[in-house]
């Protein structure tokens, strides 16, 4: 058996079931399906919430839109006030402390409570006396006022209506520390809490104030955080452990919990930052060396020109003399090129367009930044690939969908087979943009890793672009027919097909590279490191996706024979290795 | 014309800065704009600064008294919490201001600084590194300081 031709047999009809099961245990689209049906679940019942919840669960992970968000936080408000019988912006004040934990604001106050008040200026009674006359001057502008124009903390400090307004815009404008405010008063510690606020200021700044109220249940909370992506305002509470990282928001961005970066599995966090840290410090020192230097064409090495005339000799050991002009060697120039010192061989061939960008970047590959830029260039066009492929699926969902649905007469819900395959070219592009990173730090000298990394890494490209082409082209022809044609359904078949065995690839990738291609280290694993997708048998020992376990005794019953230099499992018949073409030995 | 709608606790607290100054200061409105006042503080005694006589500018903005007044030494002064422009490194004067300060507790508050210098926040790094090697040698620099641009003449 072939691994390849399994692989990516689209009509396969067993590589087909098994993707149908594969689907319905999966996170991401019938989770975001059902999101409708969650909203409505809320005010129904007990029951509904509890079952929703559970599933999300199993995500690892729950969004919230603003309204979950306020309907938690007035949830836990409502708690610690009922508990601890104080009332509700008291409450608010000290569940902001406690980072929004109803349990430990429930501890801090039962193990001391008149610490707690202290310490958060919640006072029992006011700390001065008033006199009982009926007028009272206001702290703040001293001005005479009736008794009834006069507000106060729980204190009893006095200011009038129009400076604690001030007082609490100020405080407001100057941003989020206006959630610990207190009395003007100094010397007080009184805390002033949003009932006082709501009565005291504009709508405009209590809308405010409420926003700098929402941001802290999230921002202060530790299972929560907003989601990065720019301008989504949706937040993520993660209720996971710290197996996989990977949350995905409604906005459909999908990033790690544990360093906000994008998703990126199968790299860890640590190789991210690294990755992330060597681009912005790499592209700056490729960039100057790109604009200073040339390489010494003998030797390669990059040399700054920082004075002096044409006449270049490279550094020992290389010593090679050479124009700087044309990069020619030095020897060949003399009277006839025009001079020494103003070479008109470089004239003549930029003219000819002998020295155009290509033959730079030639000469630029040989020098030592070669191998990072290699793999930086990888990352970056996959990038690029998705960021396209993410374009076309909102072409696809907002405009191509119901034209589609009239040409050929379907309903739109029998086409979800197409933004399913370009939802999948997304998430492909994503992690195979990450195997470039990971190519970049899998050490050179663990060779067999290396081939078979690469290998995996190739198979997976041909298999994407595979999908991508017939998501992209042969779609093409039904978009511009003029009515339902026969080859819709081999087209449906087809592409249905590709998108669930490249999905089934790239998962099994997935796990074989968080694994740390750990079954190439040893020789039980051999016989079993290619089963019929390549990587699958890595799924096992993996994240425990445990699907395409069963294969790997199937290969040793049928006499594979494993490649000595890469490890690769090969069928008896083959005489070189199917992988890295090293002679059966 | 700045003088005009001059809101009434500005009024009062110049009133009642002139009636009952605070020992060792004195402040007075400018003439020409009643937010700006010329200021004076004495040196305290057993400080450094004793027998000096400093001058400085105080001036109240437009959201006063929601925002600190802005206040800075005109007189050279060595200090750690005071830099070679005069301004000055106190916490009332930045996050820690209330509306329900004033200009009298900010003077007073500036006086106290120079009753104890604070090198470990300080504003002039210089300065504060030498009263925290040598507190000795930096206390007679600002007495020699003193002597030299605070002598009142």
């Amino acid at each position: 058996m072939d691994s390849e031709d399994d692989m990516h047999d689209a009509n396969d009809v067993e590589s087909m079931d098994d993707d149908e099961g594969f689907y319905s245990d999966e996170m991401g689209m019938d989770y975001y399906g059902s999101d409708d049906d969650v909203d409505v679940d809320f005010g129904e019942d007990n029951e509904g919430i509890k079952r929703i919840e559970a599933s999300r669960a199993e995500n690892n992970f729950i969004i919230l839109k603003e309204s979950d968000i306020k309907q938690r936080q007035e949830e836990d408000i409502t708690s610690v006030s009922t508990v601890l019988s104080i009332s509700r912006a008291a409450s608010s004040i000290l569940l902001r402390y406690y980072n929004w934990s109803v349990s430990e604001v429930h501890e801090a106050w039962f193990a001391d409570e008149d610490k707690v008040r202290k310490t958060f200026g919640l006072l029992k009674k006011p700390v001065i006396q008033l006199p009982s006359s009926r007028e009272l001057t206001c702290g703040i502008c001293f001005e005479a006022f009736h008794r009834g124009s006069i507000r106060s903390a729980a204190c009893g400090h006095p200011f009038c209506c129009a400076c604690w307004e001030g007082y609490i815009r100020t405080s407001i404008s100057d941003g989020p520390g206006c959630l610990i405010l207190r009395c003007p008063d100094p010397s007080c510690g009184a805390a002033v809490g949003q009932d006082m606020i709501t009565m005291l200021v504009s709508d405009e700044d209590n809308r405010k104030y409420s926003q700098y109220l929402l941001r802290s249940y999230i921002e202060d909370n530790k299972k929560t955080k907003w989601c990065p992506a720019p301008g989504c305002e949706y937040a993520v509470n993660f209720v996971g452990d710290d197996e996989n990282y990977d949350v995905s928001c409604l906005c459909s961005y999908g990033f790690c919990w544990n360093c906000t970066e994008e998703a990126h599995r199968p790299v860890d966090c640590s190789t991210v930052s690294k990755w992330i840290m060597k681009n912005s410090a790499e592209s700056e020192n490729m960039n100057w060396i790109l604009a200073n230097s040339k390489p010494c064409p003998k030797c390669k090495r990059p040399i700054e020109k920082n004075q002096g005339c044409m006449h270049m000799t490279c550094t020992p050991p290389c010593k090679f003399e050479f124009c700087w002009l044309c990069l020619g060697a030095w020897s060949d120039h003399g009277e006839r090129t025009g001079g020494f010192y103003a070479c008109n061989r470089y004239e003549a061939a930029k003219q000819e367009g002998v020295y155009d960008e290509t033959e730079r970047r030639r000469e630029m590959a040989k020098n030592s930044l070669e191998r990072y830029t290699h793999y930086y260039e990888r990352w970056a066009s996959n990038q690029l690939s998705r960021q396209k492929a993410l374009a076309d699926l909102h072409q696809m969902r907002t405009v191509h969908m119901e034209k589609l649905s009239d040409i050929q007469r379907e309903p739109e819900s029998q086409l979800k087979f197409i933004t399913d395959a370009w939802q999948q070219i997304v998430e492909c592009r994503r992690v195979l943009k990450w195997t470039y990173a990971y190519g970049y730090y899998l050490p050179e000298q663990e060779h067999a890793k290396r081939q078979f990394f690469e290998y995996l890494q190739g198979e997976a490209e041909s298999g994407l672009e595979r999908l991508h082409q017939c998501a992209e082209k042969e779609l093409q022809q039904f978009l511009s027919a003029d009515g339902p044609s026969k080859e819709f359904i081999d087209f449906h078949t087809k592409l249905a097909g590709l998108t669930g065995v490249t999905k089934n690839y790239f998962e099994n990738l997935v796990s074989a590279l968080e694994n740390g291609l750990s079954d190439v280290d040893s020789q039980a694993a051999c016989s079993g490191s290619s089963s019929k997708n390549g990587g699958s048998s890595k799924a096992k020992g993996g994240k425990g996706k445990g699907r395409a376990g069963g294969s790997s005794k199937n290969i040793d019953s049928a006499g594979m024979w494993t490649c000595e230099y890469c490890t690769y499992a090969n069928s008896k018949q083959s005489t070189t290795c199917h992988m890295c073409h090293h002679q059966r030995r | 014309m700045a003088n005009s709608n001059l809101p009434r606790r500005i009024i009062k607290e110049t009133q009642r800065l002139l009636s009952e100054p605070a020992p060792g200061i004195s402040a007075s409105p400018s003439e020409e704009n009643m937010r700006y006042f010329n200021v004076m503080i004495l040196g305290p005694a057993q400080s450094p600064y004793e027998g000096g006589v400093f001058k400085l500018e105080l001036f109240l903005p437009e959201e006063y008294p929601m925002a600190p007044p802005k206040v800075r030494f005109l007189t050279k002064i060595y200090h750690p919490n005071i830099d070679k422009l005069g301004r000055i490194c106190l916490d009332i004067l930045k996050d820690k201001w209330s509306p329900a300060l004033q200009i009298r507790t900010v003077l007073l508050s500036i006086q106290a600084l120079l009753s104890a210098p604070n090198p470990d926040d300080p504003l002039s790094e210089n300065i504060a590194k030498h009263w925290k090697t040598n507190e000795a040698e930096a206390v007679e620099t600002a007495k020699e300081w003193t002597r030299l641009y605070a002598s009142g003449e």
